[in-house]
């Protein structure tokens, strides 16, 4: 008996993983391509992927269910609240509002990395009863532990800056940071899909 | 050939398959991807305009094989040391003036995922120095001495005539 109960309680986590990873991800998870994407919710280069780029990608690769798109946070020591905004994103995500709140947080990034006010954006696109399920959600350990796994994967992957995407393709791994030309991405994606 | 002599052809010839070898391994990693992956690269330095970044991205890894093959063989070692040289040097700007405004950008060296650093700056240095050697001992040889003009038969002969007269 015991036996049982010590492999459910090894996969515990990992199952949370999962079940988290899922709600952070977007799109057909049987297409071709992976994209993990890296990312700083304080990193103004991160805020022009989701508002310029991400768009388009969303459009031409993850709706037409030729890529999946994961996000992984990657908050940077040097962004005073940037980990406050991840724990709230992972925990919109547990209601399933993570994109909700992702874009909320990008496009009002100046507003909140000024006056540190990161919750009234997160709340302005959540319901009261979400509001009070997300706050107490994102002092949770096991959002902490989410972010922290994210943190540690990224490492794992040499993710030296944010934003960095991952393209998974057939298990071969090519990671791409920094701002990004779409036109020479949707090439590459191109390319690989071929 | 004395040891001076022959060690330094052995340092001039481990000098030219390193930078060769070098030259040769960063252009298999780009060509063994798709070349848009390259030009992704090439774009985050932003010094070209998009025709360029394509025109470089396409040729630029066949250019460094070829003068990678030319100095680990040996042929038009001028051209080849003085083209090589060249290219490091633009390579090593580029990397410096990346570092010095503080874009954590890949180098595109050998593939994705080597953000320039320290490391990346002391390698590139390290080898744009060797190559300069190769280039101006390429350039710079000595000239063997013709008896006519003073050769070193002529000078033992000298030599011994000297002696002959301070003998006598």
């Amino acid at each position: 008996m015991k036996l049982p109960v010590f492999l459910l309680l090894a996969l515990m986590p990992s199952v949370v993983f999962a079940e988290a990873d899922r709600a952070k991800s977007f799109g057909n998870p049987g297409a071709p391509l992976t994209i993990e994407l890296f990312s700083d919710f304080q990193c103004p280069a991160c805020r022009a992927l989701h508002m310029q780029q991400l768009p388009l990608l969303i459009r031409d690769y993850i709706n037409p269910g030729k890529a999946y798109l994961v996000y992984k946070e990657f908050p940077l020591n040097m962004h005073k609240f940037s980990r406050e905004a991840a724990a709230y994103a992972c925990a919109s995500a547990r209601v399933g509002k993570y994109e909700q709140v992702a874009d909320a947080l990008f496009q009002n990034q100046p507003s909140w990395e000024e006056s540190g006010k990161v919750f009234e954006i997160v709340a302005s696109v959540l319901s009261p009863a979400e509001q009070k399920k997300v706050q107490a959600l994102a002092k949770d350990p096991s959002i902490l532990q989410e972010i922290n796994s994210d943190v540690q994967e990224g490492q794992q992957e040499r993710v030296n800056q944010t934003p960095t995407m991952i393209i998974v393709r057939g298990g071969k791994k090519y990671p791409i940071g920094g701002s990004l030309n779409y036109d020479l991405l949707r090439r590459f994606l191109d390319d690989l899909l071929k | 050939m004395t040891f001076s002599s022959r060690a330094g052809w052995a340092i001039h010839l481990l000098l030219r398959l390193v930078v060769g070898g070098v030259f040769v391994y960063s252009a298999w990693t780009k060509l063994r991807e798709p070349w848009s992956l390259f030009a992704i690269s090439v774009d985050a330095y932003h010094v070209l305009p998009q025709w360029g970044v394509l025109a470089v991205a396409r040729t630029l890894p066949w250019a460094e094989l070829a003068l990678g093959l030319l100095l680990i063989v040996g042929f038009w070692r001028r051209v080849s040391t003085l083209a090589a040289s060249a290219l490091l040097a633009l390579f090593f700007g580029l990397m410096v003036r990346a570092s010095v405004h503080g874009e954590t950008i890949d180098c595109g060296c050998f593939g994705p995922g080597e953000a320039i650093s320290p490391w990346t700056l002391l390698r590139d240095g390290s080898l744009l120095a060797g190559s300069v050697f190769l280039a101006i001992k390429s350039f710079w040889r000595k000239k063997p001495m013709s008896p006519r003009a003073g050769g070193s038969e002529s000078l033992i002969e000298a030599h011994v005539g000297d002696g002959r007269n301070l003998t006598a």
